[in-house]
């Protein structure tokens, strides 16, 4: 199966499509705003018609390429091309400004080869356990696991733990229309067939990211966007020494390692992977004080781990069947379109995609690199398409995506109003990527739950030690994190209070 | 406390909690099974166990508005109300774009893929575009629209096979 896998990664059109994917992708990562979510769900359509091989390749391209070319605006530009880029920006462009942009550059590149391949590595050790693990689950363990994964959701939310849950809660109850599971009743169909399967994934995520993306760039049309892209950059070979590679060899794996652990959790992308790598990255360093000034390690530790989430969030996706974050629920449409069903059986049922997912990352990673090092004039080029003409575009690839789901115009109805809820939805504050677990959890937690229901009482749920472990993390991570956001909560209210203190004092002083 | 924080959870709040009472009302209308096979906890169980979570969610968000809106006003702040009228001129290329992208999709099937997709594709450009630079890009734009109207088109449909609606075109044999 390895070796099959290997083969049809191998193949000319696998490689062209890897090769077109990862520079898509780059470019999308580049474009402050556009994301790898965004690419995905564009280029979703394409693969409709190609082999399950060749299109999830590409999807993995685009991911890849997505996360890793947020790293150029983030230091030409200080703007973060993608969320996982933010923490790049504090001494990326520092170190432009210093006359050092390429190596900025080039440490960014080499390092998030090396917090891909580093994630890659774990993917393929650690999914088959996870797998062998999961075959032990049954109703219980299923209904616990999807409980814990959507405790995550307060773990996530911060100091805004009710609006997060809200979110989550939509999700959940999205997930309900349709055949109900275990006895296909239809529920809040009002007779329309399409709605007898429920909403599509893919159709919810392209109205939650992508058409509210479009809004939010029509909500800053009459404001002065103007940024002066750097052009005069010099990228000699990588842009550092080998000496200066070894010395941050340390920092780059402890930072994809962090990267590879928050990318497993559920609903925890590279935004929040970045930022925590590089916290500790500052934290344990001996040269702490010079963070934020331009140095290597914050780019090193911020571009390490927000590649190395890639690896971790594909762990949960293919042995559980949940997503690590928006990216890989997008890629978990993906893999339903192309009949690869994520979970425990996924090696048996699909094991050739498997390897070839693995084969397609590495490849990926490799293009990556290359493009990235041999074409970064033309990634910087690409900063000055202006977004007016492309996002209309972006926005009719969308419409394609959701009518090829199912070959059904009703999908692109969906698709506008769950723009609409999201665009409502961040303009209230609401997070909307807890809303994807929610959706994807529900009908498993309902499905398990309603098994367990029947099989209580001759089964109890003491003979399953993984469903009381489960259980019990799920009480401590509710415990602690609410402890934490009620903090936080105070925190902000405390700053709130203060901000509105000084106003009033500045009134009065007036 | 700046005014329109307690907006987002007064408003918000109290959507999601009439939403809430809506989606458990239509709950009883949802036919159960009870034959041999039944489960203790039938479909609607679980609808209710969101609706409910929704519904003390909604109410949470909105008490907490309106504790930080008096607060606000104990602290000496006043509430400026915003006609609707106001906020959707603000946001008044958002509007558009809605509305562009509703008919777009709403006369898809009838129109046809391409023409539709060109026209909003222009359409969208010149909302996204300020005022002052329309003159500019105005040709562009019809250029922009025309190629990716027929080019998605003919490649979705005759090279990927994706099922896209041919409305008008119909009459030329396509």
């Amino acid at each position: 199966m390895i070796l099959q896998g290997l083969m049809e990664v191998l193949q000319p059109m696998t490689i062209l499509l890897v090769a077109i994917g990862t520079a898509v992708g780059i470019i999308f990562g580049s474009i402050p705003g556009l994301t790898a979510t965004m690419a995905i769900v564009m280029f979703l359509p394409v693969t409709y018609s190609m082999s399950a091989s060749e299109g999830i390749s590409m999807l993995m391209a685009l991911y890849i390429g997505g996360i890793s070319g947020g790293l150029i605006s983030a230091i030409l530009l200080n703007i973060p091309g993608t969320p996982s880029s933010v923490a790049t920006c504090f001494d990326g462009k520092p170190m432009a400004d210093k006359g050092e942009a390429g190596k900025a550059l080039g440490t960014g590149v080499v390092f998030s080869f090396l917090g891909t391949v580093v994630g890659i590595g774990l993917l393929v050790v650690l999914s088959p356990v996870l797998c062998d693990f999961a075959l032990k689950f049954q109703a219980y363990e299923y209904c616990a696991l999807a409980v814990f994964s959507l405790s995550m959701v307060i773990a996530l939310t911060g100091h805004d733990m009710p609006k997060g849950l809200v979110s989550a809660v939509l999700g959940a109850l999205l997930a309900t229309v349709g055949l109900a599971p275990i006895d296909s009743k239809p529920r809040f169909t009002f007779g329309l067939y399409q709605l007898n399967n429920g909403f599509a994934l893919v159709v919810l995520l392209i109205g939650l990211f992508a058409i509210a993306e479009v809004m939010a760039y029509a909500e800053s049309v009459r404001k002065n966007q103007n940024f002066t892209i750097r052009g005069n950059v010099k990228l000699k070979g990588v842009g550092f020494t080998f000496k200066e590679f070894i010395g941050q060899l340390r920092n780059g794996i402890v930072s994809a390692l962090i990267g590879v652990g928050i990318g497993i959790l559920p609903g925890i992308g590279g935004g929040v992977s970045c930022m925590i790598s590089y916290t500790v990255s500052k934290n344990t360093s001996k040269r702490r004080e010079l963070y934020g000034t331009g140095i290597m390690d914050g780019v090193v530790a911020s571009e390490a781990a927000n590649n190395g989430t890639i690896g971790g969030a594909m762990i949960p996706l293919l042995a559980l069947g949940i997503p690590g974050d928006a990216a890989t629920a997008m890629l978990l449409g993906g893999l339903q379109i192309h009949n690869v069903a994520p979970g425990p059986l996924i090696y048996e049922k699909n094991g050739v995609v498997v390897y070839a997912i693995f084969f397609a990352m590495v490849l990926a990673a490799i293009f990556m690199m290359l493009f990235m090092l041999l074409g970064m004039r033309f990634f910087i080029s690409v900063l000055k398409i202006p977004k007016n003409f492309l996002l209309p575009v972006v926005v009719v690839l969308c419409a394609i995506g959701a009518i090829g789901n199912a070959n059904m115009l009703f999908d692109t109805y969906c698709m506008v109003a769950f723009g609409l809820m999201s665009y409502l939805m961040v303009k209230s504050k609401i997070p909307t990527v807890p809303m994807i677990l929610g959706f994807i959890l529900g009908p498993t937690f309902e499905q398990n739950l309603r098994r367990v229901s029947q099989l209580a009482s001759s089964d109890p749920f003491w003979n399953h030690p993984i469903f009381c472990v489960l259980i019990i993390a799920t009480v401590f991570v509710v415990i602690f994190s609410t402890r934490a956001n009620l903090k936080d909560a105070k925190r902000a209210q405390e700053a709130e209070l203060a901000e509105m203190k000084a106003a009033k004092q500045a009134g009065d002083d007036e | 406390m700046k005014n329109k924080q307690y907006k987002l959870d007064i408003i918000p709040g109290i959507v999601i909690a009439l939403f809430s009472i809506g989606y458990m009302a239509l709950i009883p209308s949802i036919k159960t099974f009870t034959g041999l096979g039944a489960t203790p906890l039938t479909n609607h169980f679980v609808p209710y166990l969101w609706g409910g979570s929704l519904l003390v969610l909604g109410l949470w968000i909105t008490a907490r508005g309106f504790r930080k809106r008096k607060k606000y006003l104990e602290e000496g702040g006043t509430i400026v109300k915003t006609p609707l009228k106001d906020i959707l001129m603000e946001k008044r290329e958002v509007v558009a774009s809605f509305i562009s992208l509703t008919v777009y999709v709403g006369l898809m099937g009838l129109v046809g893929f391409a023409p539709m997709t060109a026209l909003y594709v222009f359409v969208q450009i010149m909302i996204l575009t300020p005022r002052e630079k329309w003159k500019k890009i105005v040709v562009p734009a019809i250029i922009t629209a025309v190629i990716s109207g027929a080019a998605l088109f003919y490649i979705f449909r005759y090279l990927l096979n994706v099922l896209l609606p041919v409305g008008i075109l119909s009459v030329f044999g396509l």
